[in-house]
C-alpha cells in the first residue's frame, strides 16, 4: 500500500520535474490553444495597441500632412485653455451626480421591489422598468427631444400649458439652467431600472430568518426596512459607485446626443470637446486632441487603478 | 396559537397602510416609463401630430412605416444596423468564446502574459483620435464594418465568458482529453454545447451594443450609405432632415414616432421572450464570488 503510493507520489514529482524542464514542449502540447487564442490576439492588437502608438502625436503638431514635433506644447495651450478645464469640471460634475442619483434612485426602488409581496406585480414592476435599458441613447434623446419640444406638438410644454402651469413655451434643452436638471431625469429614467438588478441579487441573499427574528421582537415594517434592508446594501453601493467612478471620465454619448451650442457652457465634457476640436474645426489639429485624449487616458487609468485597489479591499477582488 | 400571534404582529406593524403605499409608488414608477413609450407608439401610427397622450390613435394609419420601408434613404441604415448587427454579434461570441476559453487553460504556458495582454486594454486605451488615424489607415472610415470590427473584440465580454466556463466541471474536461480529444474537439463537441445560455446572454449584449451604437458611426461615417439607423434617426430628428413622404397624411411626428418604434422593436419584440437571458448577461459574472 505504502509502497503504491511512493511510486505514484515519485511518479507525479518526475511528471513535474519533467514539465519544468521541457518548457518547449509543454508549449507544443498546448498549440491548439495558441492558435485559438490567435484570432484575439490579432483583433487585441489592432484595436487597442496599434492605437496607443498614435499617442506620440501628442508632442506633435499634426495639421492636414504637416507633422512636426512641438514637445510639451500641446498640453502647455491645454492646460491654458478655458474651454478645456470647463469641459474637466462639467465631466467631473456631470458624470458624479449622474451616478450618485441613478445609484440612489435604484436602492430606493429595488427597496420597494423587495418589500413586494404580490410576485405577480413584482416581476411585471422590473420587466418594466428593464426596458428602457435596452434604448439606445440616440432613441431616448430623440424621444425626449419631442416631448420637450417648444413646438405645437411638444407634449410638455403644451400639457403644461394647457394646466395653465406656463404660459409660453420653454426651450427646455436650449435653456441653460434647465439642461442640467433635464440631462439627470433623463438618465435616471433610462438607467434606475436597470440599477436595480444588481441590488435585487444581493437583497434576495438576505437571511430569511434576520427577518423572523426583528418580527418576534416586534418590529415594524419600516423598521426592518431601515435596520435589516438597507444596511445589507451598504456593501453592494460601495462596489456599484467603485465601478462606476473608475469610468467617470469616458461619458461621451449620453451628453453628445443631448447637448447643442447653446448650453456648451453647462454641458460641454472632455470627450466632446475632443469630438468638436477635431470633427467640427475646419483645419483640425490632431496632435492638441491627442493631447487631450492623453491626458483623459491618464487620469482615467489612474483612477481606474484606484478603484481597483479600494475595489480589492472592499469585496476581496478587484474590478477585473 | 401561532399564527395568532404572527397575525397580531402583522396588524400591529400597520401592513395595510404600507402596501398600499406600496402599490400606488409601483404604479407610478411603471407609468413613468411606460407613458413615453405609450405615446411613441401610439403616435407612429397617428396620421396627425399631436401633443396629447392618447391610448389610441385618432386617425389610425400605416403610413409612417410605409415611408420609412419605401424611401431609401431610411431602408437602407435600418438594413446596415440589421446586417452589422448580425454578424458583429457572430465576430464577437467567436471571439469572446475563443479567448475565455483559452484564459481558462491554468497550465498554458505564457496564459497569465495573455490575461495581462488583455487586461492592460480596459485601463488604458490611446483615445479617440489615434482610434480613428488607424482605423483611417485601415479604410475603415466612412464603412459600416467599423462597428463590427470595433465591437468585435469586448475584453468584458471575454472575462465574461471565461468565468462562466470557470463553472464546467473540470472533470468532464479531463475525461474528454483521456478519450484523446483535441483542444478544439473540446471546446467544440463538450464546451460550447454547455454554454448555451451564457451564449445567449453574451450574444444579447453584443447585439444590443452594435444596434445601439450610435457614436461610432457619428465619429466614423458620412457616408449616407453606410450609417446605421440609430444614426438615421438622430440626423432626422435633431437635425430636421426628414426625407419627403411618398404617402399623403403622414405629418412629420407620425414619421419621426414611427422612426423611433423601428430603432427599437428588434429588442423590444424578443424582450418578453428572452427577458431572462437580458438579465443573466450582468449576473454571468457575478458567479464566482
Amino acid at each position: 500500500m505504502s509502497r503504491k503510493q511512493d511510486k505514484l507520489a515519485q511518479q507525479v514529482l518526475g511528471d513535474r520535474k519533467l514539465n519544468k524542464k521541457s518548457l518547449g514542449a509543454r508549449m507544443w502540447n498546448c498549440r491548439g490553444y495558441y492558435l485559438m487564442f490567435l484570432p484575439v490576439f490579432i483583433f487585441v492588437l489592432i484595436i487597442y495597441y496599434w492605437p496607443m502608438l498614435g499617442i506620440r502625436y501628442a508632442f506633435f503638431s499634426y495639421k492636414l500632412r504637416d507633422i512636426h514635433w512641438v514637445g510639451f506644447e500641446n498640453f502647455k495651450t491645454l492646460f491654458s485653455t478655458s474651454e478645456f478645464w470647463r469641459a474637466f469640471v462639467n465631466t467631473l460634475q456631470l458624470s458624479i451626480t449622474k451616478l450618485l442619483l441613478n445609484t440612489f434612485a435604484a436602492v430606493l426602488v429595488s427597496v420597494f421591489i423587495n418589500e413586494m409581496a404580490n410576485l405577480l406585480m413584482k416581476k411585471t414592476v422590473q420587466t418594466v422598468i428593464y426596458l428602457p435599458h435596452f434604448m439606445s441613447y440616440a432613441v431616448v434623446a430623440a424621444i425626449f427631444t419631442l416631448f420637450l419640444s417648444p413646438s405645437s406638438t411638444g407634449f410638455v410644454n403644451e400639457t403644461l400649458k394647457s394646466w395653465g402651469l406656463i404660459d409660453r413655451s420653454i426651450d427646455f434643452l436650449h435653456n441653460k439652467g434647465m439642461w442640467r436638471p433635464i440631462f439627470y431625469l433623463i438618465n435616471m429614467w433610462k438607467e434606475t431600472g436597470w440599477g436595480t438588478v444588481i441590488f435585487l441579487a444581493t437583497l434576495s441573499g438576505i437571511n430569511p430568518e434576520l427577518y423572523e427574528a426583528a418580527d418576534i421582537d416586534g418590529a415594524t415594517r419600516l423598521q426592518k426596512v431601515r435596520y435589516i434592508t438597507f444596511p445589507a446594501l451598504g456593501n453592494t453601493i460601495i462596489v456599484v459607485l467603485i465601478l462606476n467612478l473608475a469610468k467617470v471620465l469616458n461619458m461621451f454619448e449620453p451628453v453628445f446626443v443631448l447637448y447643442n451650442s447653446r448650453v456648451y457652457e453647462v454641458s460641454d465634457v472632455i470627450s466632446t470637446y475632443i469630438y468638436r476640436k477635431t470633427f467640427l474645426t475646419a483645419i483640425p489639429d490632431y496632435g492638441y486632441s491627442t493631447a487631450v485624449g492623453l491626458f483623459k487616458s491618464v487620469v482615467g487609468a489612474t483612477l481606474m487603478l484606484l478603484c481597483n485597489e479600494a475595489s480589492k479591499k472592499v469585496r476581496g477582488r478587484g474590478i477585473m | 396559537m401561532a399564527e395568532a400571534k404572527e397575525k397580531k404582529l402583522q396588524k400591529k406593524s400597520g401592513v395595510h397602510m404600507f402596501d398600499v403605499v406600496l402599490y400606488i409608488v409601483f404604479i407610478i414608477i411603471c407609468l413613468i416609463v411606460i407613458i413615453p413609450m405609450w405615446k411613441v407608439v401610439v403616435d407612429s401610427f397617428n396620421a396627425l401630430g399631436v401633443y396629447q397622450f392618447r391610448f389610441w390613435p385618432e386617425n389610425p394609419t400605416f403610413n409612417g412605416y410605409l415611408t420609412i420601408f419605401n424611401t431609401h434613404k431610411l431602408y437602407r441604415p435600418f438594413m446596415n444596423s440589421v446586417i452589422t448587427t448580425i454578424i458583429g454579434t457572430f465576430i464577437g461570441l467567436a471571439l469572446a468564446t475563443l479567448g475565455g476559453y483559452v484564459l481558462n487553460q491554468y497550465d498554458m504556458p505564457g496564459r497569465n502574459i495573455f490575461s495581462m495582454f488583455l487586461m492592460i486594454t480596459m485601463v488604458f486605451t490611446g483615445g479617440m483620435i489615434p482610434e480613428y488615424l488607424v482605423m483611417k489607415q485601415l479604410g475603415l472610415v466612412n464603412s459600416m464594418w467599423i462597428l463590427v470590427v470595433k465591437h468585435g473584440i469586448n475584453v468584458y465580454n471575454l472575462v465574461l465568458m471565461k468565468n462562466f466556463f470557470e463553472g464546467i466541471p473540470a472533470s468532464l474536461i479531463e475525461a474528454a482529453k483521456i478519450d484523446g480529444c483535441s483542444p478544439m474537439g473540446i471546446f467544440f463537441k463538450i464546451v460550447l454545447p454547455l454554454s448555451k445560455a451564457a451564449l445567449a446572454s453574451i450574444g444579447l449584449m453584443f447585439a444590443v451594443t452594435i444596434w445601439n451604437d450610435y457614436s461610432t458611426v457619428q465619429i466614423y461615417i458620412q457616408d449616407p450609405d453606410q450609417v446605421n439607423f440609430q444614426y438615421m434617426l438622430r440626423v432626422m430628428i435633431m437635425d430636421g432632415d426628414t426625407p419627403t413622404s411618398p404617402y399623403k397624411n403622414v405629418s412629420q411626428e407620425t414619421l419621426y414616432y414611427a422612426a423611433i418604434v423601428c430603432a427599437i422593436l428588434p429588442f423590444m419584440a424578443a424582450y418578453p421572450f428572452l427577458q431572462k437571458y437580458f438579465v443573466k448577461g450582468v449576473n454571468v459574472g457575478a458567479v464566482k464570488e
